[in-house]
C-alpha cells in the first residue's frame, strides 16, 4: 500500500516516461532521412516491488508506475557486418569496370578509328603499292598508313597510362582518407567507452561508428568487429588498423612515390597497427584493393599486351620487309622496331624515306615488281586476327566485370534494404508511437486530476457536514 | 522480395534505384538509336564483336581486291587493244609482202612497198612500247620506260620476263603483263627482224626473201593470235574475280549490318516500352511517396 500520494508519483512517472516517449519519436522523425541514422526505441519498465525482499519491511503497493527501461538503437550487428562485406566488395567491383569500362571505350573497337582499322588501311596501302610499285605516292602512303598503326597504339598504351596515373593519385587520397577515418574511429571509440562509463545515451556515437566503419569497409574491405567497450576494432588484410582508441596506418611501401609518380615497383601496401611494425597486407578489397590490383596486374598486363602485340607485328611485317627488295634494289631493312619507352611506341616505324620500302620481290636492280609488297599485305593477316582475338578477349573481361559488378550491386542492395528494414525511420510507426504517448500522457495527467479531486475531498471536505 | 517492415526511406530508395535503372536502359536504347548500331564497344557483344572485327577485315580485303582486279583489267585491257593493233598491222604487212612476192611489180613498187613496210615497222616497235600509267606493257617490271628499243637497226627486248602480279582474292594471283618476246618473238627472230629482212628483200627484189618473209609473218601473227587468247582468258579470269569480289563486298556489308547495326524499327519500339515503363516508374513514385498517416490525422 502506497502512501497517499503514491498515486501521484505513478501518474508523475507516466508523464514523464510518455515524454520521453515522444522525445525519442520526434528525435526518430527528425532523422527521417539521416544516413546512417538507426531508428530508437524507448523500452517501458513497470515499476514494482523491489527485486530484493526485505525481511521487516514489506512492500504493500501495487506498483509504482513505469520507467524508462532502456533506449534500444533498432540495429542487427551480425547485417551490419554483412553490409560492410558487401559494400567492400561493391566498391572493388565498381572501380574495377568503371576503369576498365573507360580503357575498352578508347580502343575504338569496333566500328571506330582503332588500331583494326588502321592494320585494315596499311593492308590496303601495301595492295596499293603491289600495283604501283614506282608511285612515290603509293610509297608515301604506306610509310603514312605504318606511321597510323604506330599512333594508333602509342594512343592506347598513353591512355592505360594516363589511367594509371589517375589511380595512383586515387590510391593517394584513398589512402589519406583511411587513415583520417582510422583516427575518427578511435577517438569515436574513446568517447563510447566514456559515455557508457557515465552512462550517458550513446546512441549518436554508434551510428558515427558505424558508419565510419562502413566507409573503411567501402575503402579498403576492412572487416569490423565490436569490441567489449562498445567500440568498434577494425583489421585490414589480417593486420590490425584500429584497436579500441588508438589508430594505425594504411600505407605504401612501394609503387608510388609521394608525389604521384610511378616508383616503377608494384604497389605495396603496409599496415602499420597501433604500436606495431608495418606488415605488407595484399589482397585488400573495396577502392583501395582495386585501384591496387589495378595498378598491379591489370593495366601492366594490358600495357604488355601491346607491347607483345607491337613485336608480333614488328616480326611479321619485318620477316617479310627483309625479304624483299628496295626502289634500288637492295635487301629491304627492317620497317618496324619495337620500344615501350619511346615516346610514341610500343611501335616505332625505322623506315623514314619511302624509296626504303621493299615492295619489290627482285633484287640486285631497280625493277617495278611488286611481289614482296602483295607478301608483306598478306603477312599482316596474322597479328590483325590475333588483335581482333586480344579485343574479344578484353571486351569479355570487361562485360564480365561489368557483369560481377551488377550482380553484386543487387546483393548490396538488398543487404540495404534489410538492414532499412530493421533500422530505418517509418514516420507511420513514429506517428502511431506518437499518438499513442499523447493518449497516454492525457490519461495519467486526467488521474493526475482525479487524484486531486480526490485529495481535495479528503483535505478540505473530510468532516464538514454542512 | 522479403518485406517485414516498410519505411520512407526504403520506398525512396527503391524508386530512386527503379528510376535509375529505367533511365538507364532508356540511355542504351538511345545510345543505339543515335550511333544506329548495337555494338558500341566490345563488352556490348564480345562474340559479335570479334565477327564484326573479322568482317570489316575482310571487307576491307574484299574492296581492295576489287581494286587490284580494276587495275589488272586496265593493263591486260591495254594489251588486248595493243595485240589487236599489232594483228592488224601484220596483216597488212603480209598484204603487201603477197603483193611484192607475185613477181608483176616492178622495183619502183617494190621499193613503195619496202617503205611502207618499215612504216609498219616503225608503228609496231612503238606499239610494242605502249605504257600503262607510265609502265610499258610488255616490259615485266622492267624499271626503264620502254620495252623495246633500236640499236643500229636491231630491236632487242629490254624489258625482263617477270610477272606482273595482282591478287585478285585471297591468295589468288594473276600475272596481268605479257613479257614482249611471247608477242614479237624472241630476239635475234622476233617480228622486227622479219620485217627489217622483208623490206631489205622487197628492195632487193629478191622473191626467195620475200616468200620466206611471209612465212615468218604468218608465224608472227599466229604468235600474236595465241597471246591474244591468252589475255583475253586472264581478262575474263580478273573480271571475273572483280564480280566475285563486288559480291563477297555486298553479302560481308549486310552480314556486318546484320551483327552490328541496330533494327530501326525494333528500337524504336523499344524505346516506346522503355518510355512507358519510365513513365509508369514515375507514376508510381509519384503516388507511393505522397502519402503517410499525416495525410489522414486532424
Amino acid at each position: 500500500m502506497g502512501g497517499t500520494f503514491g498515486s501521484v508519483g505513478t501518474a508523475l512517472s507516466a508523464l514523464r516516461y510518455h515524454q520521453s516517449v515522444m522525445d525519442v519519436a520526434s528525435g526518430n522523425i527528425a532523422n527521417v532521412s539521416t544516413a546512417g541514422y538507426s531508428r530508437r526505441r524507448v523500452v517501458g519498465e513497470a515499476v514494482g516491488a523491489p527485486a530484493v525482499p526485505a525481511l521487516w519491511s514489506r512492500y504493500e503497493g501495487y506498483g509504482d508506475g513505469v520507467r524508462v527501461g532502456s533506449l534500444d538503437r533498432v540495429v542487427d550487428p551480425l547485417l551490419d557486418a554483412r553490409s560492410r562485406r558487401e559494400h567492400g566488395a561493391q566498391s572493388y567491383l565498381d572501380t574495377r569496370a568503371a576503369v576498365l569500362s573507360r580503357i575498352e571505350t578508347a580502343l575504338g573497337e569496333p566500328a571506330g578509328e582503332g588500331v583494326s582499322s588502321a592494320l585494315t588501311d596499311f593492308t590496303k596501302a601495301w595492295h596499293d603499292l603491289a600495283n604501283a610499285p614506282d608511285s612515290a605516292a603509293a610509297r608515301s602512303q604506306v610509310l603514312a598508313a605504318a606511321n597510323t598503326v604506330a599512333d594508333a597504339l602509342s594512343l592506347q598504351r598513353r591512355n592505360v597510362e594516363g589511367e594509371e596515373a589517375d589511380l595512383r593519385m586515387s590510391l593517394l587520397a584513398d589512402l589519406g582518407e583511411v587513415n583520417a577515418l582510422a583516427s575518427d574511429l578511435a577517438r569515436t571509440n574513446e568517447a563510447i567507452s566514456s559515455a557508457r562509463l557515465a552512462g550517458t545515451d550513446a546512441s549518436t556515437l554508434l551510428d558515427s561508428r558505424d558508419a565510419l566503419a562502413l566507409r573503411l569497409a567501402e575503402l579498403t574491405g576492412g572487416t569490423a568487429t565490436a569490441n567489449p567497450a562498445g567500440g568498434m576494432d577494425v583489421t585490414v588484410g589480417g593486420v590490425p588498423l584500429v584497436v579500441g582508441k588508438q589508430a594505425g596506418q594504411l600505407g605504401l611501401a612501394g609503387g608510388v612515390n609521394p608525389d604521384g609518380t610511378a616508383d616503377g615497383g608494384p604497389v605495396a601496401l603496409t599496415v602499420t597497427p597501433p604500436g606495431g611494425a608495418a606488415t605488407a597486407v595484399t589482397g585488400l578489397r573495396g577502392e583501395v584493393g582495386a585501384t591496387a590490383d589495378l595498378l598491379t596486374t591489370t593495366l601492366p598486363g594490358q600495357r604488355a599486351a601491346l607491347t607483345t602485340f607491337a613485336q608480333e607485328l614488328a616480326d611479321a611485317v619485318n620477316a617479310a620487309h627483309q625479304g624483299g627488295y628496295d626502289a634500288n634494289g637492295a635487301a629491304g631493312q627492317p620497317l618496324l622496331g619495337v620500344d615501350p619507352a619511346a615516346p610514341g611506341g610500343p611501335l616505332v616505324v625505322l623506315v623514314t624515306d619511302p624509296q626504303q620500302l621493299a615492295a619489290s620481290g627482285i633484287g640486285g636492280a631497280a625493277n617495278r615488281d611488286g611481289g614482296n609488297a602483295s607478301a608483306l599485305a598478306a603477312a599482316l593477316a596474322g597479328p590483325t586476327a590475333s588483335y581482333q582475338r586480344a579485343v574479344t578477349v578484353f571486351g569479355t573481361d570487361v562485360a564480365s566485370a561489368r557483369r560481377v559488378a551488377d550482380n553484386q550491386r543487387t546483393l548490396t542492395s538488398q543487404v540495404d534494404g534489410a538492414r532499412e528494414q530493421l533500422a530505418g525511420v517509418s514516420i507511420d510507426e513514429e506517428m502511431v508511437t506518437m499518438m499513442q504517448a499523447q493518449r497516454a500522457y492525457e490519461a495519467a495527467a486526467r488521474v493526475m486530476t482525479t487524484l486531486d479531486s480526490v485529495l481535495d475531498t479528503l483535505i478540505n471536505r473530510t468532516g464538514v457536514t454542512r | 522480395m522479403n518485406v517485414g517492415r516498410v519505411t520512407q526511406s526504403m520506398l525512396t530508395d527503391r524508386s530512386l534505384s527503379s528510376l535509375q535503372g529505367s533511365l538507364g536502359r532508356l540511355a542504351e536504347i538511345q545510345e543505339h538509336l543515335s550511333t544506329g548500331r548495337l555494338i558500341n564497344r566490345p563488352s556490348d557483344d564480345p562474340s559479335g564483336t570479334a565477327s564484326a572485327m573479322r568482317l570489316r577485315a575482310s571487307l576491307g580485303a574484299e574492296q581492295q581486291h576489287a581494286r587490284n582486279a580494276e587495275d589488272g583489267v586496265g593493263w591486260l585491257n591495254t594489251i588486248d587493244t595493243t595485240l589487236q593493233g599489232v594483228g592488224d598491222q601484220l596483216r597488212r604487212a603480209r598484204d603487201l609482202a603477197t603483193q611484192g612476192g607475185n613477181g608483176a611489180l616492178g622495183q619502183t613498187s617494190l621499193d613503195a612497198l619496202a617503205a611502207e613496210i618499215d612504216q609498219l615497222r616503225e608503228g609496231l616497235l612503238s606499239a610494242a612500247n605502249t605504257t600503262y600509267l607510265g609502265r610499258p606493257v610488255f616490259g615485266g617490271t622492267t624499271a626503264g620506260d620502254a620495252a623495246y628499243s633500236q640499236t643500229a637497226g636491231v630491236v632487242t627486248h629490254v624489258g625482263d620476263g617477270n610477272p606482273v602480279n595482282r591478287t585478285v582474292a585471297a591468295g589468288v594471283t594473276v600475272d596481268v603483263a605479257l613479257a614482249g618476246p611471247r608477242a614479237f618473238g624472241a630476239d635475234g627472230d622476233n617480228v622486227f627482224d622479219h620485217l627489217a629482212a622483208l623490206s631489205q628483200a622487197l628492195r632487193a627484189g629478191d622473191a626467195a626473201g620475200v616468200a620466206a618473209g611471209l612465212d615468218a609473218l604468218t608465224a608472227d601473227s599466229g604468235r600474236v593470235a595465241t597471246a591474244l587468247a591468252d589475255v583475253g582468258a586472264r581478262t575474263n579470269r580478273v573480271e571475273l574475280a572483280a564480280t566475285r569480289a563486288a559480291d563477297a563486298e555486298l553479302a560481308l556489308t549486310n552480314a556486318l549490318a546484320e551483327i552490328e547495326n541496330a533494327d530501326l524499327p525494333r528500337t524504336m519500339v523499344e524505346l516506346q516500352m522503355q518510355e512507358v515503363a519510365y513513365q509508369a516508374a514515375l507514376g508510381a513514385t509519384a503516388r507511393v511517396l505522397q502519402p503517410s498517416l499525416l495525410d489522414f490525422l486532424r
